[in-house]
């Protein structure tokens, strides 16, 4: 019976029909693939595109461009005080908001890795709570901690900390504590992830071995969780170059970053041009710190092999 | 003799004292991070039941008048219908999109597929504000049967899409790892074709993931608000892009309440999902 089957398999309808299913199997991944890819090359590839040359265009009598070529709008970057500024700006503070970040999630991580395990479910929801709510709700919130009318202030002045209503608001310590709130919760899920491979009796061993809970960080944990590390620090940063809502809001007037002048120049100013070739330049630094982020942890790896 | 004693004895009372300094650290960091994590969003909750038309410290009172007011208003609730809106058509094209993708790269050997996968994963790593103006600038006077494509919610919903999609492809490419290709192929065998596999087959190995996934493009979408800035007009405004205007003009309580809708959309959503997932989990 299963003999007879086989030949019978072999008849003309069968082996057409085994052609077109050969066929469709070819041409299936690129079906697949087809939206994701239309989505990506017409919304991302296109206007990236578009920016691209759009930031070589002229701005002349108040239109948005004007087709041409030029590279004043790069040099205006550079020349111009107020934007070279911004640009330190921008860099300085995704710098000091990154590295406050990393470690504080750093300790954040190592703690939920140590706690024993009813303590996780609690820590890991504290971290997901800013990744719930958004950034505007997130920087009203301390919109109404940190003024002179605000709960900080009203705080200190009841428990008779200071005698004068204090204010925190618009200074740059401000902006800061918002960033690094917001960027916490991706150091805190990237150096988890690290922790958890790790295996915890390397804790143990070290401790029969006679290592102190210092030497044990410092001989192990550090050079483990190293990689982990440089990452986390590498997308705090990226994330903080990129935002301008909450160094805006909560920062001094004139805490100026790339985000804002891009929106500045796009929505108030309408300059087109040159708020493409902030974002341009926005996005070759991001590049940047990508390309030495990946480059210094592949060199790590190679290392140890 | 007393000496070795002494040596001996000092080091692990040395090391005990460490020990519990070292917990009392711990102990002390986890009050700082609890209080850190929590100010702005305990702020936010109490505020919203103010009763003064000022935001400051202490509260006069606790009223509802600005949850009446929000509800009342036709221009923050159809900034709430438009968030929805958006959200929901962000999860569908992000998630089916994306999905996809993931099962193409799991399934089959591609040509280019580090290219391939650097093109959907991009997006993902640049800035809203960037994003934003890219599309803004694309798509600024292109009109599709006579509508104008900037303003219009569609456009706010691929936006979102750049970085939704990338996390769906993230997440699924991972789940779809871990399906037996095994089966697959017996299903193949079996004569089902490589559609019927998938969805019957396939998707249902794979449905915590799939759900996932389709939470994290919901939560992307419903609190995004940089993107929807660049992209919106008066008409479209997401809710997050109303708050944020309103906090540059001036703050009310007002605000607080709409961030609290905002929070309980996201989770109402969350549980909604949740619910659906445990059912087809059931029923399955």
């Amino acid at each position: 019976m299963s003999l007879a089957a086989i030949p019978s398999r072999e008849t003309n309808a069968a082996s057409e029909g085994r052609r077109s299913a050969a066929l469709l199997e070819r041409f299936t991944p690129l079906m697949l693939l087809t939206p994701a890819l239309a989505i990506a090359v017409v919304f991302f590839g296109l206007p990236a595109l578009t920016m691209l040359r759009m930031s070589f265009n002229l701005h002349v009598d108040q239109r948005l461009f004007v087709p041409g070529l030029t590279f004043d709008h790069y040099g205006e970057i550079v020349s111009n005080p107020l934007f070279r500024g911004a640009v330190w700006t921008t860099i300085r503070l995704a710098l000091i908001a990154s590295l406050v970040t990393v470690m504080l999630g750093y300790c954040f991580a190592m703690l939920t890795w140590l706690k024993p395990r009813r303590w996780r479910l609690y820590l890991m929801g504290l971290a997901l709570a800013p990744m719930l709510v958004s950034e505007i709700s997130i920087i009203f919130g301390w919109w109404m901690f940190f003024p002179k009318n605000g709960l900080l202030s009203y705080a200190l002045v009841s428990t008779g900390i200071v005698h004068e209503k204090i204010s925190l608001m618009y200074t740059e310590f401000a902006a800061l504590v918002g960033l690094t709130y917001l960027s916490l919760p991706f150091c805190f899920f990237i150096l988890l992830s690290v922790f958890d491979g790790i295996d915890r009796r390397l804790l143990e061993s070290s401790a029969d071995l006679g290592a102190g809970p210092f030497t044990a960080f410092r001989e192990i944990l550090l050079p483990l969780t190293r990689g982990g590390v440089l990452a986390a620090f590498s997308q705090c940063f990226i994330w903080t170059m990129g935002t301008y809502a909450t160094p805006t809001a909560l920062g001094p007037d004139a805490l100026w970053t790339m985000g804002l002048l891009v929106q500045e120049q796009m929505l108030s100013k309408h300059n087109w041009p040159l708020a493409s070739a902030f974002a341009m330049l926005l996005v070759a630094i991001i590049a940047m710190v990508m390309f030495v982020a990946r480059s210094l942890s592949t060199r790590r790896i190679d290392y140890h092999d | 003799m007393i000496d070795t004693v002494a040596a001996v004895g000092s080091a692990p009372r040395r090391r005990l004292g460490e020990a519990s300094l070292l917990a009392a650290a711990g102990w002390a960091f986890i009050i700082f991070i609890t209080t850190y994590m929590l100010i702005p969003v305990l702020v936010t909750a109490v505020m919203s039941f103010n009763s003064a038309a000022m935001v400051r410290f202490p509260l006069s009172g606790f009223s509802l008048r600005w949850y009446a007011g929000f509800l009342a208003s036709p221009l923050w609730m159809d900034a709430l219908w438009n968030s929805i809106v958006v959200a929901l058509g962000t999860t569908v094209v992000s998630a089916s999109a994306g999905i996809l993708a993931a099962w193409a790269f799991s399934r089959y050997d591609l040509p280019f597929k580090n290219l391939l996968y650097l093109l959907i994963m991009m997006p993902l790593f640049l800035p809203g504000v960037v994003l934003g103006l890219g599309l803004a600038i694309t798509f600024g006077g292109v009109q599709i049967a006579g509508v104008p494509l900037y303003g219009s919610r569609f456009l706010v919903v691929l936006g979102h899409s750049l970085w939704a999609m990338p996390l769906v492809f993230l997440l699924m490419e991972a789940t779809f790892r871990t399906v037996d290709k095994r089966i697959v192929e017996a299903s193949g065998d079996l004569g089902a074709g490589p559609v019927r596999t998938f969805f019957e087959i396939v998707l249902p190995m794979v449905s915590t993931g799939v759900f996932s996934s389709m939470l994290f493009a919901l939560v992307i979408s419903l609190n995004e608000f940089m993107m929807a800035l660049f992209l919106t007009n008066r008409d479209t405004q997401t809710l997050p892009v109303l708050m944020w205007l309103s906090l540059r003009s001036a703050g009310t309580p007002n605000l607080a309440v709409a961030a609290v809708v905002l929070a309980v959309t996201v989770f109402a959503s969350l549980t909604l999902i949740a619910l659906w997932h445990i059912r087809s989990l059931r029923r399955a």
